[in-house]
Parts: structure tokens; C-alpha cells; sequence
């Protein structure tokens, strides 16, 4: 039985055959297995995860040819994964010149598939057509299951090759395609598992990109499932981006380009934070590295925005005076997804596409259609323009401010201005401007060290919001907090007995007044460390114990790059300690019986520069040190950039514990 | 001795290399903030050009190894001898030249500058050891072939 059933809000069909005469063969397999890097990137969970992406591309294809509407992912317990589509199913007849059925030369050919001849798919994610054929190499067992033309028919595959015939099972009213593979534990390593968080989002995403498409994920490993389909579609994936942040209008600018052979979606949003998140996709791909869309795109905002704050007297470009590229994505949201027919991308991964036309056509169609919505709504208009004014006042002021800080550093060592400025900035969001501020294992990691005495009277120096002399609690006496910004006091009174302001520079306290000092992640900060060193000795009494937590490079093979990438988002950091720096700074100030312990935790990259400390340009320079970080760096600091264009930094933290001599 | 020997022709060799390779390095950043302000034309200039900077340092290089490293004045051309020179370079810079420019920016107030240097002087310590670590394995490999009476791919060494 045949049926016809399509999604319900699935775009129109290709209306011509696909079956055997649709698929082109192009070249053999044999190198895939002695090099798949070449083929899916890498063979870490990067290239794992890349394996299910082709399938679940071939079936958003399928869906965009207007045949499937339901796409189900499981992952099972013994490390397979497989997935099911509701489209017209793999042809399964005989394809003319290789004498075997089509989906045997689609699954066991390099190049072969339906996406070569144009006629078969309008857009298409696997244009390279190594998709199926590499997978299919790569994994220790594959079955294929299609139901077609009103019959199933099951066929084996191992490592690329085929173990048995295809064979009709029965029949069927059913129609799609399943494929259930073993990655090849001789490529992967064993101990790599598909994630399921990586999965889940990319799922998401691309449900957001199809609106109609149903998409189900089953993970059979832990018992997690979800269910992704939303007709919101690119306005509604803003609007989930920005769920957490204070947006500064409330529905995104939406522009749609249509032409022959290509459809552009774009939609924004402006928030108050720092960054600028512009996720693009051409063909669903997500095109991490950008490219010319992406260039189009920026073009057309800075024209169309600096054409609308000159002519509505908001900006004296008569003066010279123009806001930067850099101002205006400044706090944007932004997805931009481009289907087309002949995309051209870098490399095989296909993270930045090249097609030179796309950024005339953007360009042309943002800054005409931007300008119209901005004249259109005033309201919208002033929103935005005054944002990116903020924002270029704000990147003068920081110069000038930076600019006065060198100047003042010549002539006196400890400037009380650098030091203000340092923690005068940092209550807004505090706790959540990293992930380490408030993790309790770090923060243990910190109460772990704590001697036997009798409940010490505590000192949490540069107290900051009280997080690390309030993880304390219970185990010590009266807890004493210093901070010099009167935001901080104010939040630090909440976790600790009392906060007096001050630096730490020339501590308000007497000598030998404390049992415990404690502090974290402050001395990189400060200009000359071994004085603040000296005075926390000072206000120790003979015996007292100092506990202090620090970020310090893996290794001197990674300290000059991890210098760079604080620096860049911290322009007032003095100190990039290695281990040996630091332990000389604590036993060079009188302190012994030094002890070292080790916590690792994983940062977003993305959470921690979205601050005004930084500057888009240092933002983007950051992310670029770690796509382009020297093998040197990736051989002792473990990093992930995620499919999403994420990245995930593993910080080394030390706790250091030393006591003054008895 | 080659006829490049103490002429001016030589000083000027060293000159271009250096030039030509300040020039390389100044182009792939340069690129990179090109990309990142949305001109990947411009960055694509940027990188063609660095690479002909590359082959142009080469181009000096080829002169200038006829009578030594343009950095050390040790000889260079073999592998062995090329580790050397290097790992020379490496101490000088671990040892003289950067903890006397952290010295200056300390002396100047610029007090993360010089934390940057130091940061450098132990870059270049790490270096200077995977360097040697490197020439011995190579000395080894060297004198292994030795006794087998044969140089490596049969190359003459001289």
C-alpha cells in the first residue's frame, strides 16, 4: 500500500521521480576508513556527533522536498544510534549501471547519491554526498530499513561493506527511511558516548529552523526524551535565545529576501548585555566560522542604522561622526538562515560558506528593508540607534580611562584609581558573570584546606558578594569581609558578620587580628601583589592560616596565550602566575608549610566575556584564540568549541593554603 | 669562505629577513581583525600577501644560510645544525633579552608589560628544553646511521 501523507505545513514538492536514475556515482570509498578526518572532521564526539548530523540532514532535505514531516533520533543503550524518517524512503530499485539496488550504491559508494542532479532537491545540507557512504564505512554494523512502494525492505552492512542482500520483509502501509548504525570502536575511541545534551540543542535548533517538522529524541541510555516542533520558526528561535536576557524591544526585526533559487530568513534582537550572538545557517548548516552572509549582514546594519541616525538628527555625520560595526552588534541576537541552491563552503565540516553573490544580495536587501522598518517605527529606531550611541560614548570613555590609568602607572606603583576601577565594576550580575563564582565544589575546595582551629576569626579579603567566606559557615567564628566598592559591602552583608571597606593594599586592621584569611582570584589583579601579600601576613597572628584560590595556566606552554585571552577581556590584569610565580609570592612573604590542591571546572567562554570590561573587538579576538590556539596550548589546556560555535574552557584552579610561623 | 663574507650585501640580507618577517606576522593579524570587522576580502588580501611574505623570508633565508643564522651567525642548513642555532637564540632570549625587557617596563611602571615578559623568559625556557630534547633525539639518529655507514637518505654530509 502506498500512501501520501505529507507534513502539514511541509513546502512544496520536487515534482520529479527520485528512484535509481536519480543517483550519480561519482568515485569509490576505500579511503574514508584510513582517513576519516578528511571526511567528518575529526574522529573525537565532534566527528561522532557528526555522523548522526548526516542523517538527520538527509531527512530535513527530505522534509524540505515537501515528503517528511516526523524525524525520530534514538540513541540506544549498546552505542548505536539510529534515525527514522516519514519521508518517500531510500530507492530501493535496481540502479541502471551498477546492477545492485540504489540504496546499496548510496550506502557503499563515495559521491553517489540524489543531491547531484539538481532536480532532486531544491536545498540541500549534503551536497558532498560522502554523507551516508562515509557513515556507513565508519560503522561497525549498520541496518538499513526502508518502507516503500508498500513493502519494508532490511539490508546489513558492515564497516561500508554489505553482509547480505536486500530483502523484502513484508508489506507495509508505512513509508520512510530508518538507519541504525555502531560507530566503529576501531575509528572512535570506546570511551567516546554521543551527548546528549550536544544532540538535544542541535535538534532544537533545526526544529526551529523547519518550523512543521516534528522532531523526537530518545535516549534510551539515560531515559531522557524530547519532543521538538515549533511553528514559530527563526523569530521564535530569537526569542528562546534572548529567553534569559532583558531584551530592549519586544518583538525581533524579521526580513524575509525571496528570489529564484534562494530564500534568506533574518530575524534580531537587541538586549542589554555585551556580546553579539549572530548564529548563521545556510541549508541548515550552521556556518560557526560565518562568511560572506554573514559579512553582508554586518555591512547592511552599520549602513542602514548610520543612514537613519544621520537623517533623524540623532548623529552629526556632517562632524565625521559614525557609529562602528563593533557598536552596533553590541548586545545583538541574531539568526540568519539561507537556503540556496549551490552553497559553497570551506572545508568539510562546511563552517563558512563562501558564495561571493550572497553578500551583495544581503547587503542590498537588509539596508533597503532595515531602513524602511526603522522609519516605520520610531519607537524601535531610537531604541537601537541609542544603544550603538551608548555603547561608542562607552568605548571612547574606556580608551580615555585606559589611556589615564598608563599614564598614572608611571608615577606611582599602587594606584588607588586602577584598583577602584578593578572592583568598583563588578556588582552588576555578579554571580552571574562566570560559572566559578558561586560553584559550590570549587568553593568546598577552598573550606577543604581549613586547619583544626577552634573557630577561627575569619578575614574574606576583597570580599567581593561574601560567596567564599560564607562557604565557611559553621565551621568558623566571627567572619570579617573587606571590599572597597559599597555595592559589594552591601551584598557581601548579607553572607558575613561584618564588611568594612578598605584595600588591600593598607588593610584597616590591626596586626595578628586574625586566625584566617581567606581570598580568591584577586591578587592576578593588583599591581605589585607582594604588598597586599605582606599585609595579609601582617594581620595574621603567628600560626594563622591563609587560604587563597587562583586561576594559573596549565603549563608555561599555555600561559603567554592564556595571558592573551585575559587580557582581552580584563584590560587592568597584572599577573599571569604560573605555579611557581605564586608559590614564590606566598613563602617570598614569610608564609610556610605550603599545600596545593587542584580543581579543574569548565567555563562558558561566552557567559564570562559578555561584560562591559571588554570590547566587541576583544570578544571576537578571544574566540579567535581559541580557534587558532597553537597545538602547543591544546596539548596542556583542554578546550571544546561546540557545534554551536560554543567554547567551553577547562580552568586550572589551584587553592593554595600556607600559614604564618608559629 | 662565501663571497657574501663581510660585505654590506649581507647586513642588508638580515635586514630584509627581518623586515619580511615582521611584515608576515603584521599581515596575519591585521587579517584577522579584517575578518572580524566583516572585510574577509580584505583579510584574504591580507593572507595572500603574508603567504608571498613567506616565500620572500625564504628567498633571504636561501642567501643568507650560506654563511650562518641571520639571529645567531651559527651555521644552519641541516637539521642538526639548525636545532642548534635555534636552541641558541631560545637562551639568549630566555636568559638576556626578555628579563632585561621586563626589566625596562618595570622600571617604566608598566608593570603588566613586564609581567608579560616574564611570562616569555619561561615560554622561551619550555621552548629551549623541547629543543634540545629534539637534537639529541636527532644526534642519536645521526650517529646510529653513522655506524651503519650510511647518512641519511644517502646524502652526503659535509
Amino acid at each position: 500500500m502506498k500512501t501520501n501523507t505529507s507534513g502539514p505545513s511541509a513546502p512544496r514538492r520536487s515534482d520529479t521521480q527520485y528512484d535509481a536514475s536519480s543517483i550519480t556515482i561519482l568515485s569509490g570509498l576505500e579511503a574514508v576508513r584510513q582517513n576519516p578526518g578528511m571526511y567528518i572532521g575529526s574522529t573525537d564526539q565532534a566527528g561522532l556527533h557528526q555522523l548522526v548530523y548526516e542523517l538527520v540532514d538527509n531527512a530535513i532535505d527530505e522534509s524540505h522536498a515537501g515528503f517528511c514531516s516526523h524525524i525520530s533520533v534514538v540513541l540506544d543503550k549498546d552505542g548505536s544510534c539510529s534515525v527514522e524518517d516519514d519521508g518517500r524512503g531510500i530507492p530501493v530499485d535496481i540502479h541502471p549501471s551498477e546492477g545492485c539496488p540504489a540504496c546499496e550504491v548510496v550506502l557503499t559508494k563515495l559521491h553517489a547519491g540524489g543531491k547531484f542532479k539538481q532536480h532532486s532537491y531544491q536545498y540541500t545540507a549534503g551536497i558532498h554526498g560522502v554523507g551516508l557512504s562515509c557513515l556507513n564505512a565508519l560503522s561497525d554494523s549498520l541496518l538499513l530499513e526502508v518502507w516503500r512502494d508498500g513493502w519494508r525492505y532490511r539490508q546489513t552492512y558492515a564497516c561500508g561493506r554489505v553482509t547480505g542482500p536486500l530483502t523484502k520483509v513484508g508489506e507495509t502501509d508505512k513509508r520512510g527511511t530508518r538507519i541504525t548504525f555502531r560507530p566503529d570502536p576501531r575509528i572512535f575511541d570506546e570511551n567516546l558516548s554521543f551527548s546528549y545534551e550536544t544532540l538535544a540543542r542541535r535538534l532544537q535548533e533545526l526544529s526551529f529552523l523547519h518550523p512543521g517538522v516534528h522532531i523526537s529524541f530518545d535516549d534510551q541510555r539515560s531515559g531522557k526524551m524530547e519532543e521538538f516542533q515549533y511553528d514559530s520558526g527563526i523569530p521564535g528561535f530569537i526569542q528562546h535565545l534572548n529567553r534569559a536576557a532583558t531584551v530592549l524591544h519586544p518583538q525581533p526585526v524579521a526580513i524575509h529576501i525571496h528570489q529564484p533559487g534562494l530564500d534568506v530568513e533574518i530575524a534580531m534582537q537587541w538586549t542589554a548585555g555585551y556580546g553579539e550572538n549572530i548564529s548563521s545557517y545556510v541549508n541548515s548548516i550552521n556556518t560557526v566560522y560565518g562568511g560572506t552572509h554573514v559579512s553582508g549582514l554586518k555591512t547592511a546594519l552599520t549602513r542602514a542604522v548610520n543612514r537613519y541616525a544621520a537623517e533623524s538628527g540623532l548623529l552629526h555625520a556632517e562632524n565625521g561622526e559614525k557609529i562602528s560595526t563593533f557598536d552596533i552588534l553590541e548586545g545583538l541576537t541574531c539568526v540568519l538562515s539561507v537556503q540556496m541552491a549551490a552553497p559553497s563552503f570551506e572545508g568539510q565540516t562546511k563552517t563558512r560558506v563562501t558564495n561571493r553573490e550572497l553578500k551583495t544580495i544581503i547587503d542590498d536587501a537588509v539596508d533597503r528593508e532595515l531602513l524602511r522598518i526603522l522609519r516605520a517605527d520610531s519607537r524601535l529606531a531610537a531604541q537601537v540607534v541609542t544603544r550603538a550611541l551608548d555603547a561608542t560614548r562607552a568605548r571612547l570613555a574606556a580608551r580615555r580611562a585606559s589611556e589615564r590609568v598608563r599614564i598614572q602607572s608611571v608615577d606611582t606603583l599602587v594606584s588607588k584609581e586602577v584598583y577602584q576601577k578593578q572592583f568598583g565594576i563588578r556588582s552588576k550580575n555578579w554571580h552571574q558573570s562566570a560559572v566559578w563564582i558561586a560553584n559550590d565544589d570549587l568553593l568546598a575546595e577552598h573550606v577543604k584546606h581549613l586547619g583544626h582551629d577552634h573557630y577561627p576569626k575569619m578575614l574574606d579579603v576583597c570580599c567581593g558578594s561574601g560567596v567564599v567566606g560564607a562557604s565557611f559557615k559553621g565551621k568558623v567564628g566571627t567572619m570579617f569581609g573587606l571590599d572597597i566598592t559599597p555595592e559589594m559591602i552591601q551584598l557581601s552583608r548579607t553572607r558575613l558578620d561584618h564588611v568594612s571597606q578598605g584595600t588591600v593594599y593598607e588593610l584597616p586592621f590591626k596586626d595578628n587580628a586574625f586566625d584566617l584569611v581567606v581570598n580568591r582570584e584577586v591578587l592576578h589583579l593588583l599591581p605589585n601583589p607582594e604588598r597586599p601579600v605582606s599585609e595579609i601576613f601582617r594581620v595574621l597572628r603567628p600560626g594563622g592560616q591563609f587560604i587563597v584560590g587562583q586561576i594559573l595556566p596549565f603549563g608555561p606552554e599555555d600561559a603567554a596565550w592564556m595571558y592573551r585571552v585575559f587580557k582581552k577581556k580584563q584590560p587592568l590584569i597584572f599577573n599571569m602566575f604560573q605555579e611557581d610565580d605564586f608559590r614564590e609570592l606566598l613563602l617570598g612573604a614569610g608564609f610556610v608549610d605550603l599545600k596545593m590542591s587542584e580543581y579543574n571546572l569548565w567555563e562558558s567562554i561566552d557567559v564570562w566575556i559578555d561584560t562591559h570590561e571588554t570590547t566587541t573587538l576583544h570578544r571576537h579576538e578571544i574566540r579567535e584564540l581559541f580557534h587558532h590556539a597553537p597545538q602547543e596550548v591544546r596539548e596542556v589546556h583542554p578546550f571544546e568549541i561546540l557545534p554551536s560555535g560554543e567554547i567551553r574552557d577547562l580552568w586550572r584552579w589551584c587553592v593554595f593554603s600556607v600559614r604564618k610561623p608559629a | 669562505m662565501d663571497e657574501l663574507h663581510g660585505l654590506l650585501t649581507h647586513d642588508k640580507l638580515k635586514q630584509a629577513f627581518r623586515a619580511e618577517a615582521g611584515t608576515v606576522l603584521r599581515y596575519l593579524y591585521f587579517a584577522r581583525i579584517a575578518d572580524i570587522e566583516g572585510f574577509p576580502d580584505v583579510a584574504q588580501l591580507f593572507r595572500d600577501l603574508a603567504e608571498s611574505g613567506i616565500c620572500n623570508a625564504d628567498g633571504h633565508l636561501d642567501f643568507l644560510k650560506r654563511i650562518g643564522d641571520p639571529d645567531t651567525d651559527l651555521p644552519i642548513g641541516e637539521t642538526d645544525q639548525n636545532l642548534i642555532a635555534a636552541i641558541s637564540s631560545t637562551t639568549r632570549e630566555q636568559t638576556e633579552l626578555y628579563p632585561l625587557l621586563a626589566q625596562t617596563a618595570a622600571n617604566e611602571g608598566l608593570l603588566d608589560i613586564a609581567n608579560w615578559f616574564e611570562t616569555m623568559t619561561k615560554t622561551k625556557k619550555a621552548h629551549e628544553e623541547k629543543l634540545k630534547k629534539s637534537l639529541a633525539q636527532v644526534n642519536l639518529a645521526l650517529r646510529n646511521e653513522m655506524e651503519l655507514g650510511s647518512a641519511p637518505d644517502g646524502v652526503g654530509r659535509g
